[in-house]
């Protein structure tokens, strides 16, 4: 009732809205680096990986609120407080060694966000015409398996991503089946199509692999030597510059023209346009005259091919073998990055970056910390992912006509 | 021009599972008239319009344009046939601004690639000058009012080069003041040689714009006539099949205690914008009171508000006295206030639910239905069986499906389970919306019979008809605000003007 | 017509659809007969134990792998469950194996404290220890799906692998549960107590035979169905499930509904891994927390059982036939490589998940039948009207 109670209450709101808790994401982000310093000295990174983790979620928290800049600072400054804490807590590094494990993470993080970003691209191309696609996951899984296959038989890394790419269009073309013409529930439809892909590349490595694994000398996408780079003065900037993007995989470099052609198409031609037009309202699309069908298959194909893609590099792009299920719910993670990003190419591309970032590091930490917290540390892209939906859905607003099947008059 | 019908149909028939929507239907639309199709809800008006844009395909019949013979498979070849058709829900994108809007699927781009936005600007603007249809191209359609999302279906139309301009239902979701300005914007399309299907049940309208009238009744057409010799009665007759009784018998109200209270109430929307602003009012035992306004004014956040489905932003509800400003809708419901939804469908009912179900929604957790968490399905069974017989449901019993019922028995379900909890309170929500004339004088029955109980009751509703049969009193909500209070005797164009803002809030 | 039979029809077809599928991969990529290679996994199953005619040596054989099938039903079963009871409210669990794994970890745990106590009571603290694990780990997404709204496919699915992640932390080289008797050499816990066993009440105990959980499998089905039809909360999930809306126009509490439908519904899968763990695996080792299907196995158990209990007691039935029939130790390599047949089991479970959900599939299949000329001409044509508009 009193003016006093209505002052509490909004300095009690001031104190809980995105931008305070922005700004307490960037002190917990320092806090994470200090706890390492002298004089507490923490010997153990778990503290301080938690502070860091803490204010990164409180980063994406206010990001989702529409804090952006306050809210990214927390994140970038978490991640920065957490790698300055695990290098701090093994101060014997030289100065070289550092400017070295720098240029190695932002390598690893590229490399870790190359096949989200390409899954998460196709997933915009499905879900923005209207059609989840939970499947990204089985599209991915089977890009990797037919690229391995494809390298082996072809005897050409080429051929190999274009029987990835083949493959996945197939699997997206029964996901666009059941989606579009059966009208089924597209998340139970998306789930099928993640079972049948384990299945059917489960089998069939198995029957043409058996217990030998793709071969050794499976044909792998060629890396790109930018020899240069070290050159480039002064000596730690060309190290780093060198450490970071002197050899990196074609895909990787890929990714970057996909991103602005992506951005392109959607917003800048008229088939984004009426992608768009028929994942807002499809019935406003079919009264002047597109075809709703039309579209959401080949935007779903089109999500089959790109994740594929992404599946391809991993296994002949990256760890140049298949492994039984080793997309390891990338293809979720991806959709996650796409949702955080708000079904935008380069939004998308900045999410994958962050959990892209939290693989690399979660690979990086038990060189330091041994390998049974090692093993736990495999479970922080998963956390950042789950803090990351949690923060943000809702909040990120999806095409209108999402997952509902369209049925002509 | 030419002197024959741009467009003719020929005997067209269409079948769906169990109804026959149009039996052997003859139109002819000649170049620069505006005709009229007029019927009452299911007489077949917009599935022939929709075979005309090609979204159904006829059964039987043929179509004409300009006396040759077509065949309409898809919207696209309507298009090309020189077809537009403004639909009843409008079919816009509302992230999108105006002039993605009309130009969708016949872009201008660069070089065949690119979209070229400028371009699609300025031919938007260029037609909306050259028809008198004031648009603004780069607003996004969400932000623009009715009307003009109306004028912007109607661009779309003229954008695809169509001659043929077929309105479904026009003014249903404008005000007076509004279809007034869309009359305007029709004779000014038929002063530049288009021609206009009209579709509408309200005579008054046709008989002031329609240079001819056809008139259906359940998929029949029962005559074409011109509007000269045309008459209210006449038509109405003609549309119904027999003397329509607008007027609902009651007798004066005897107001008592107020039972609803609101005082400065405010709600926000689900952007966050304040929907509902400063509102007070109060409705008294024993009579209904009509609040009427232009969908889209805070109606429905402030039936939310009141039902306790949505947290106010400040002021204060009272049901008998009680504050119950930050109730839960449960807690509301106990302390009886019952609510009939504006979307039966959506809100009223769980379709997949058995009527027994369905009627226990509110009190499946009290004694006798139920006692420590632990349901007694025979009672709600007998319950059911109880209440369909008192409130003349048909087609089903207490274990059958809400979805197997017809729209008229499943809003009588919902009255049922509304009004048997004896509520002190009912607030009905456009309740008779898309009832045929027999269920829409069930419900307009019922609510007097509540009212004559001793219960306050506040209904809602888009049809100034409805308000002003049924009310003892009105009051008119305007972007949120109550601004003005009326007598059930005022005229129409009054109350039209209050809901669009106009006059002052001199009230009563 | 086919809507009156839809409820058996769609399941039973889908199945036989799935099967004929996965008979054509056989043949395509091996060239054996499938029907010899069904027939092999059927054997696996010891169904046979149940006709007479098999006697002797066959039928303890049988028995055997009976008593496996059986084994692998109950948490099937139970999983299969869990993803029902969530489907009911609307609500897509796909985290059954994360639930279904933290029920194994806390069940290890619990078996392998409490030494000294009574047989009854330590199963039971260790059951409902384990029940309330897998409760709280599907309640988390149950709280995100209720408070902000994150759709619990994502929320579960990332639970998954964190579960998986934590597990295998905890039971791996240098883990706080690791057995570390014999100089940890091996990534496993050790095993529970005897307290903590379930009781065998067919077959071996040494050799796995068949335990107790089977009927506590078979009572979570009744109350399962007890909870959903009999109980205002079982109305207020179905109500939840079938209109979210319309519930909370009538005033039910729909974030409570959700969060409580989760909740039951990790509890089922944590009580899966309880009797899985104190019926027959006795200690959790790495691979096997790592490769563990039987929460996925639920998702189909529960489509193709349409989320009843009855049809989820079939499906279960079916799956664990499956399963054990394609097992390494049931199955004659010699016929068909396990591992392969391991893999078109999950094949054969994603065509089922997948038709499963499109009902009109029959619709076409059945309007098809006139097309092929399956219906005479003055027989009844069902798919004469056009399709439900």
């Amino acid at each position: 009732m009193s003016v006093r109670a209505e002052s509490v209450r909004s300095g009690w709101e001031r104190a809980t809205g995105p931008r305070a808790v922005g700004i307490l994401g960037i002190a917990l982000g320092a806090l994470s680096f200090w706890l390492a310093l002298p004089p507490v000295h923490a010997r153990n990174t778990v503290l301080p990986v938690a502070v860091g983790i803490l204010g990164a979620a409180a980063g994406i928290w206010a990001v989702s609120r529409r804090e952006r800049r306050v809210g990214w600072g927390a994140i970038a400054a978490a991640l920065v407080g957490i790698v300055g804490a695990i290098l701090a807590t093994r101060s014997s590094l030289t100065h070289l060694d550092i400017v070295v494990f720098w240029g190695a993470l932002v390598t690893a993080t590229l490399r870790w966000a190359t096949p989200l970003t390409f899954a998460a691209i196709g997933g915009m191309f499905s879900e923005r015409s209207g059609v989840v696609n939970i499947g990204l996951e089985g599209m991915m899984l089977v890009g990797a398996f037919f690229g391995a296959l494809g390298a082996d038989k072809t005897g050409s890394w080429e051929g190999g991503l274009l029987i990835a790419m083949a493959a996945g269009g197939a699997l997206a073309l029964i996901h666009a089946f059941f989606a579009i013409h059966l009208r089924a529930d597209q998340i139970v439809g998306g789930t099928a199509i993640n079972f049948l892909a384990l299945g059917i590349t489960g089998y069939l490595y198995v029957d043409v692999y058996g217990q030998q694994g793709t071969p050794t000398n499976l044909p792998a996408i060629p890396d790109v030597h930018f020899n240069w780079l070290q050159h480039v003065p002064p000596h730690q900037l060309g190290s780093f510059l060198d450490n970071s993007f002197g050899q990196m995989n074609l895909m990787v470099w890929l990714m970057f023209p996909l991103l602005i052609v992506s951005y392109i198409v959607m917003f800048k031609t008229p088939i984004g346009l009426r992608i768009r037009a028929v994942g807002e309202h499809p019935r406003a699309a079919d009264t002047v005259g597109i075809s709703v069908y039309a579209v959401r298959y080949s935007a779903v194909v089109v999500s089959g091919v790109l994740a594929a893609l992404g599946g391809a590099y991993l296994s002949i792009g990256f760890v140049h073998s298949f492994s039984e299920g080793m997309t390891n719910g990338r293809g979720f993670i991806a959709l996650a990055a796409l949702i955080f990003g708000g079904w935008r190419p380069f939004g998308a591309f900045g999410a994958a970056l962050l959990f892209g970032f939290s693989s690399a590091l979660a690979l990086r930490l038990p060189d330091a910390y041994g390998s049974s917290a090692g093993t736990l540390f495999q479970a922080l892209p998963y956390v950042l992912t789950l803090i990351a939906v949690a923060g943000v859905i809702g909040r990120s607003i999806p095409p209108a006509a999402i997952g509902r099947p369209y049925k002509k008059q | 021009m030419s002197d024959g019908p741009i467009l003719e149909l020929r005997s067209i028939t269409k079948r769906f599972p169990g109804v026959v929507a149009n039996d052997a239907i003859d139109f002819e639309l000649l170049p620069g008239e505006v005709h009229a199709l007029l019927g009452e809800n299911g007489a077949g008006k917009s599935t022939l319009m929709n075979i005309v844009y090609g979204l159904y395909r006829p059964d039987g019949g043929e179509i004409l344009i300009r006396g040759k013979p077509v065949t309409l498979g898809s919207a696209r070849e309507a298009i090309m046939h020189g077809i537009g058709m403004v639909h009843q829900h409008f079919m816009l994108i509302p992230v999108m601004t105006v002039a993605e809007n009309i130009v969708l699927a016949s872009e201008p781009t660069h070089a065949g690639v690119l979209l070229d936005y400028a371009a699609s600007v300025e031919r938007v603007r260029e037609l909306s000058e050259r028809f008198g249809l004031a648009v603004d191209p780069e607003a996004r359609v969400e932000n623009i009012g009715v009307g003009q999302e109306q004028r912007v279906e109607i661009l779309k139309a003229l954008y695809r080069g169509a001659e043929i301009l077929i309105l479904d239902e026009p003014t249903a979701v404008l005000t007076p003041q509004e279809a007034a300005e869309l009359f305007e914007i029709i004779r000014g399309l038929q002063a530049q040689g288009k021609s206009i299907i009209f579709i509408s049940h309200k005579l008054k309208e046709v008989v002031e714009i329609a240079d001819r009238i056809t008139v259906l009744r359940r998929g029949r057409k029962v005559d074409t006539i011109s509007r000269e010799g045309a008459t209210e009665t006449g038509l109405a007759r003609m549309m119904v099949g027999r003397e329509v009784l607008l007027r609902v018998e009651k007798k004066p109200a005897a107001p008592g205690q107020p039972m609803l209270e609101v005082h400065d109430l405010s709600v926000l929307d689900d952007r966050g914008l304040g929907a509902v602003r400063d509102v007070s009012f109060a409705v008294r035992a024993g009579e209904i009171v009509g609040l009427a306004g232009v969908d889209g004014n805070g109606q429905t956040e402030l039936i939310d508000a009141l039902a306790g489905l949505r947290r106010p932003s400040g002021g204060e509800i009272r049901v008998r006295g009680q504050d119950v400003t930050r109730a839960s809708a449960r807690r509301v419901l106990d302390l009886g206030v019952g609510h009939i939804p504006e979307d039966r469908q959506r809100r009223g009912l769980v379709l997949e639910f058995s009527l027994a179900e369905n009627l226990a929604l509110h009190d499946y957790d009290e004694e006798p239905n139920s006692r420590f968490g632990w349901l007694f399905p025979r009672r709600l069974i007998s319950r059911a069986r109880k209440l369909l017989r008192e409130f003349d449901v048909r087609g089903g019993g207490p274990q059958t499906r809400a979805s197997a019922l017809s729209g008229g028995n499943q809003q009588k379900v919902v009255i049922a389970r509304e009004v048997a909890g004896d509520p002190d309170v009912l607030i009905a929500a456009q309740p008779t919306r898309g009832l045929d004339v027999g269920a829409i004088e069930y419900v307009h029955r019922r609510l007097v019979e509540v009212r004559d109980e001793g219960k306050a009751v506040l209904l809602v509703s888009l049809e100034l008809d409805e308000i002003r049969a049924l009310s003892d009193r009105i009051l008119v909500i305007y972007e949120g605000r109550i601004v003005g209070e009326y007598d059930p005797k005022v005229a129409e164009e009054d109350l039209g003007i209050a809901m669009t803002g106009g006059g002052s809030a001199a009230a009563a | 017509m086919y809507q009156r039979a839809g409820g058996i029809v769609t399941p039973l077809i889908t199945a036989l659809f799935a099967f004929v599928v996965g008979g054509l991969v056989v043949v395509a990529t091996t060239g054996k007969n499938p029907l010899s290679t069904y027939r092999a996994i059927f054997d696996g199953t010891g169904l046979n134990w149940l006709f007479p005619w098999v006697s002797g040596v066959a039928r303890h054989d049988a028995a055997l792998n009976l008593q496996q099938t059986l084994l692998v039903m109950a948490p099937l079963m139970l999983t299969g469950l869990a993803v029902a009871f969530a489907f009911r409210c609307g609500l897509f669990n796909i985290g059954g194996q994360g639930q279904y794994t933290v029920g194994t970890v806390v069940a290890v745990q619990t078996g392998i404290w409490f030494a000294s106590m009574p047989k009854p009571a330590h199963i039971l603290i260790a059951i409902v220890l384990a029940t309330l694990a897998g409760a709280v780990w599907a309640g988390i997404a149950g709280v995100l799906r209720a408070t902000v709204g994150a759709h619990e496919v994502i929320t579960t699915i990332m639970l998954n692998w964190i579960a998986l992640w934590v597990a295998s932390y905890l039971v791996g080289f240098g883990g706080p549960l690791q057995d570390k008797r014999f100089g940890a050499v091996n990534p496993n816990t050790p095993d529970i107590v005897a307290s903590a066993k379930l009781p065998v009440f067919w077959g071996d105990p040494q050799l796995q035979g068949l335990h107790i959980g089977f009927f506590i499998a078979l009572a979570a089905l009744v109350v399962f169905w007890i909870v959903l039809s009999r109980t205002t909360l079982g109305y207020e999930v179905r109500a939840v499930g079938f209109n979210a809306e319309a519930a909370r126009y009538s005033g039910i509490n729909v974030p409570r509904s959700y969060f409580l439908a989760m909740a039951i519904s990790g509890a089922f899968a944590g009580l899966a891994g309880a009797i899985d763990l104190l019926g027959w695996e006795f200690h959790l080792d790495l691979t096997v927390v790592q490769s563990s299907q039987i929460g996925f196995f639920g998702i189909a158990v529960a489509l193709l059982g349409r989320n009843s209990a009855v049809g989820v007691f079939f499906a279960s039935l079916v799956f664990a036939a499956l399963l054990n029939g394609t097992s390494a130790r049931a199955l004659d390599p010699s016929i068909f490589d396990p591992q392969l047949a391991g893999n078109l089991t999950r094949i054969i479970q994603g065509l089922v998940v997948l038709f499963v959900g499109a009902d009109l599939l029959v619709v076409y299949l059945w309007q098809a039948r006139r097309k092929l000329g399956l219906v005479g001409r003055d027989g009844l044509e069902p798919g004469k009207e056009p399709a439900a508009s």
